[in-house]
């Protein structure tokens, strides 16, 4: 039930009304959204990922303007052109994806943009390190001060951003996604300095998938979906199947339908990989393993701990320190990419903005991008058009790619229809071995079940998948036999994946614990 | 947005940047205009302009008013064959990202050559321009491996190598010119005659009844047009370059060899320059004279963004180019207003066709409104 109870003006703090934000690309990302503050609440803004969350917050943060509505900050009607209008005016943001310099000091880093100073010219070290302390005391987050920012957990850098936040003297906390990269234990810390925070008066916005999270720390929620607002209620008042029904709008069960896996001999094999990256870290540590025909290996893992690195090495954008990588018997590491897709490997790449699209150009010319060389597609020197079109519209109808026709801009798409193309285009290119990674990030329910029932498909068909996700979810639910990678290394392999829960994933994904190295050696198939 | 207002944009904005350099213009045509008075000023301003826009292809008599002289138009069309070349090759680069700058050079090194093997290398007429042209093509082509080669194996900026090469370019050919080629007996530096077998033939030459003249290098440069144009949007070639300009790490991972197509784009635009000023030369002068850069090259990027990088839309921006060049002429020679004018206009239009946000609150609202109208109908969907 909506929270009907009314409130005076002045215990609103912030007060956004008939939101409506419309992207340059055409996208409507916010649709007359209402969207109300308390003083001193912890509120839990939710929905999929491209409900339009982040939208709505970034236009609270001054980072992009409202194509109508207004926003009342604290009775007055602002116009936030800019996050130092924002800060301003005490609304503070505390990124997904920190906003910190990685080579200065956690003390510097508090201090960037105000720095204090000795004699007007030069950096007031023992000053910045006061401060910093100071607040570090005043709001119980304790930090290191002169630390390297480089050399700190994710956790304490989470901190650092909250207390550059209130240094500059927010007083509404915007926080996107917090727990996303903090493990269980340092989640729990945050909540008891968020409860704090709370205590002194502080106003916090609480974005997060996690409904666990969202029952035991917010008061009030507000949920959205494609864009628009589907009411604010008391956290107290609703349950959790009641807030999943209302995010999701249908009762989706993501569960793909698969028989269990015939694996055939090995397709890819990696063998003692290893990568130092270029601030010395090792992001590869010996990594060995084999992908079969036919079976779908998940990799999972906490981001960050080698997978991208591994893909990278795999699909030839980086070429390894040392060890070897075969498909099919003949070696790939360092080859140019166009004998990497003669071999028949597929990349659905993690960054589909980065490098699995040119935005610019028209679905068509996206979906040929590795076959516009083949003869069926020539005629002479030139293309033959009717052929192109034909593919075209052939995997547009297939992969139910939502457009107006195939020459429109790809760039107009929905992140789901983009991902589509994208697949579109890996799949059907007659692939042996499909290197998926985050398949489906950020992208809607429809898409993703399509995309994981596409790859199922291909995987039963005979084609090796390896499937990379940050998603736990979605690694246990579609691979066949799964390894968790932590700090560079294979913590785990599990050649069956039905009897595994979080709990024990959990473990391996935080380092707590690593199977030996026989357990882990069966999952090459020598 | 639907392609009709993107057209309308499209169209709505190239027209507010001209309007608003002719009112640049204007203005300064009126600071620089004689006369004592304002009236006088507002005057002479008048006729200036009267000469620039209307100039170009009308006759103004005190009796009959305008009338239309198609000697001029047809003078036009003459002006427009080497910067029709020139656009063509920055098109080609520009298109795959490549900010090579060297069809300045190209297009004078590509004068040069012709000029060598219209004096040197007797062949029967017909074939002696063609062979002529090819080489030149060929010549500037071979040079521009310089900054292609650089960039794709070292990560050399082509756009300070060729601007560079520009000036190697043309040194070199005068250093040989003043050393060796010229013909001793003039008083200026030139070379000898050319023969006449290597005369690109007049399509139009009626010294009688209009008394204008057009070579078949016109309907070449057509031709190349559409030739180009092919070759952007109907080969593998030409796709596998704008990939690499609109994202190349896409174009990487599609399998695309990255290095190769950057070294062929400038390859192909060095071929169009060299192409460009071969045809110039055979088609409108009997010796090799020029002793500078001609300007061709960068009116040719002037044209290439009026185009949008679209070869096909390369005549039309050539074709204005040329209008407003003889335009200012004509307005420096019957208005005294110096003709330097026209780069001032080139600089005001380059400015707000470069400039991304120029227009960006009109195209908002455009996109908003085809959001809405999608938005309505795919609720009268839902509702039927």
């Amino acid at each position: 039930m909506p929270d009907e109870k009314k409130l005076a003006a002045e215990e609103y703090v912030v007060r956004m009304k008939k939101i409506t934000k419309v992207y340059s690309n055409g996208a409507a990302a916010n649709r007359e959204v209402d969207f109300d503050l308390r003083k001193g609440e912890i509120h839990a803004l939710m929905g999929e990922n491209g409900a339009g969350k982040s939208t709505l917050m970034k236009m609270l943060f001054g980072l992009e303007q409202p194509t109508s509505g207004t926003i009342v900050v604290n009775g007055e009607t602002l116009k936030l052109t800019s996050p130092s209008v924002a800060i301003a005016h005490g609304i503070g943001m505390v990124h997904q994806h920190f906003m910190l310099v990685p080579s200065l000091s956690v003390a510097e880093n508090m201090v960037l943009g105000m720095v204090p100073q000795k004699s007007g010219m030069f950096i007031d070290r023992a000053k910045a390190i006061e401060l910093t302390k100071e607040y570090s005391e005043r709001f119980n987050l304790f930090v290191e001060p002169e630390a390297k920012v480089m050399d700190i957990p994710v956790g304490m850098k989470q901190k650092v951003e909250i207390l550059k936040a209130l240094v500059r003297g927010a007083k509404i906390l915007i926080m996107d996604e917090p727990t996303a990269v903090l493990t269980s234990q340092e989640t729990a810390e945050l909540f008891v300095e968020l409860k704090h925070l709370k205590a002194q008066g502080y106003t916090i916005v609480f974005i997060s998938h996690k409904l666990n999270e969202i029952m035991e720390i917010t008061d009030r929620l507000t949920i959205l979906r494609g864009g628009r607002s589907m009411g604010v209620y008391n956290t107290c008042d609703v349950s959790k199947e009641e807030i999943s029904r209302l995010m999701v709008g249908r009762d989706v069960v993501l569960e793909v339908q698969k028989g269990k896996a015939v694996p055939g001999r090995p397709v890819l094999r990696v063998r003692n990989l290893e990568y130092v990256n270029d601030w010395n870290k090792k992001m590869l540590d010996k990594i060995s393993f084999d992908v079969r025909e036919g079976e779908i290996l998940g990799i999972a893992g906490v981001e960050g701990n080698g997978q991208k690195e591994l893909i990278d090495m795999l699909f030839s954008f980086n070429t390894p320190d040392a060890g070897e990588a075969t498909v099919n018997g003949v070696s790939i590491l360092g080859c140019p990419q166009e004998k990497i897709r003669a071999l028949g490997i597929s990349l659905v790449p993690e960054d589909r903005m980065l490098n699995g699209i040119a935005a610019g150009a028209s679905i068509e010319e996206n979906v040929i991008s590795d076959r516009a060389g083949k003869k069926k597609f020539n005629r002479g020197p030139l293309f033959n058009m009717k052929a192109i079109h034909e593919e075209a519209d052939r995997l547009i109808r297939e992969y139910a790619v939502l457009c107006k026709s195939r020459s429109q801009h790809i760039g107009m798409l929905s992140g789901g229809n983009i991902q589509k193309v994208v697949v579109a285009r890996e799949f059907s290119s007659s692939p042996v071995l499909i290197l998926a990674d985050q398949p489906t990030r950020g992208i809607d329910v429809g898409a993703t079940e399509f995309i994981r029932k596409k790859l199922v498909e291909l995987s039963r068909s005979g084609v090796a998948v390896l499937l990379v996700s940050a998603d736990l979810n979605e690694v246990m639910e579609l691979s066949d036999s799964l390894i968790v990678m932590h700090g560079g290394q294979i913590a785990a392999y599990f050649e069956d994946t039905s009897d595994l829960t979080d709990d024990i994933m959990g473990e391996y994904m935080l380092g707590l614990k690593q199977q030996s190295a026989e357990e882990i050696g069966r999952v090459c198939h020598d | 947005m639907t392609r009709k207002r993107q057209l309308r944009f499209t169209v709505i904005r190239s027209l507010v940047a001209i309007l608003i350099a002719l009112l640049v213009a204007t203005v300064l045509i009126f600071i620089s205009a004689e006369g004592r008075t304002f009236m006088d000023k507002l005057q002479a301003t008048g006729e200036a302009l009267k000469q620039m826009l209307l100039g170009p292809i009308f006759r103004f008599s005190k009796n009959a008013g305008l009338s239309f002289e198609a000697k001029r138009l047809l003078d036009i069309f003459a002006a427009m064959i080497p910067i029709i070349f020139t656009g063509l090759s920055v098109c080609v680069m520009f298109s795959a990202n490549q900010f090579n700058l060297g069809a300045e050079g190209g297009i004078m090194l590509g004068a040069f050559v012709a000029a060598m093997v219209a004096i040197y290398l007797p062949l029967p007429a017909g074939i002696h321009p063609l062979v002529a042209v090819l080489l030149c093509g060929t010549a500037v082509s071979v040079v521009m491996l310089i900054p292609a080669l650089l960039k794709a194996k070292l990560n050399v900026s082509e756009m300070v190598c060729s601007l560079m090469l520009n000036y190697i370019i043309m040194y070199v050919i005068k250093f040989l010119m003043n050393s060796f080629l010229a013909d001793k007996s003039k008083g200026q530096i030139q070379s000898h005659r050319f023969l006449e077998s290597a005369n690109i033939p007049a399509m139009v030459n009626d010294p009688l009844f209009i008394g204008a003249k057009l070579t078949w290098g016109f309907p070449l440069a057509l031709i190349a047009v559409l030739l180009c144009g092919l070759f952007m949007y109907r080969s593998r070639w030409g796709y596998s370059i704008r990939m690499i300009g609109i994202n190349q790490e896409f174009a990487r991972y599609s399998g695309m060899n990255v290095g190769k197509t950057i070294v062929l784009s400038q390859l192909i635009g060095g071929f169009l320059a060299g192409a460009g000023g071969g045809i110039e030369m055979l088609g409108r002068y009997e010796t090799f004279s020029w002793n500078a850069l001609p300007g061709y090259g960068w009116t040719g990027i002037t044209i290439a963004i009026l185009a949008g990088n679209n070869p096909y839309m390369v005549p039309l921006a050539a074709f204005f180019m040329a209008y407003l060049s003889k335009g200012c002429d004509l307005m420096a020679t019957y208005a005294r207003v110096p003709a330097q004018l026209i780069n001032i206009i080139q600089g005001v239009i380059f400015l707000f066709f470069a400039a991304d946000r120029f227009l960006s609150k009109y195209r908002q609202k455009l996109v908003v409104k085809s959001a809405e109208e999608e938005l309505a109908r795919a609720g009268a969907l839902k509702e039927d």
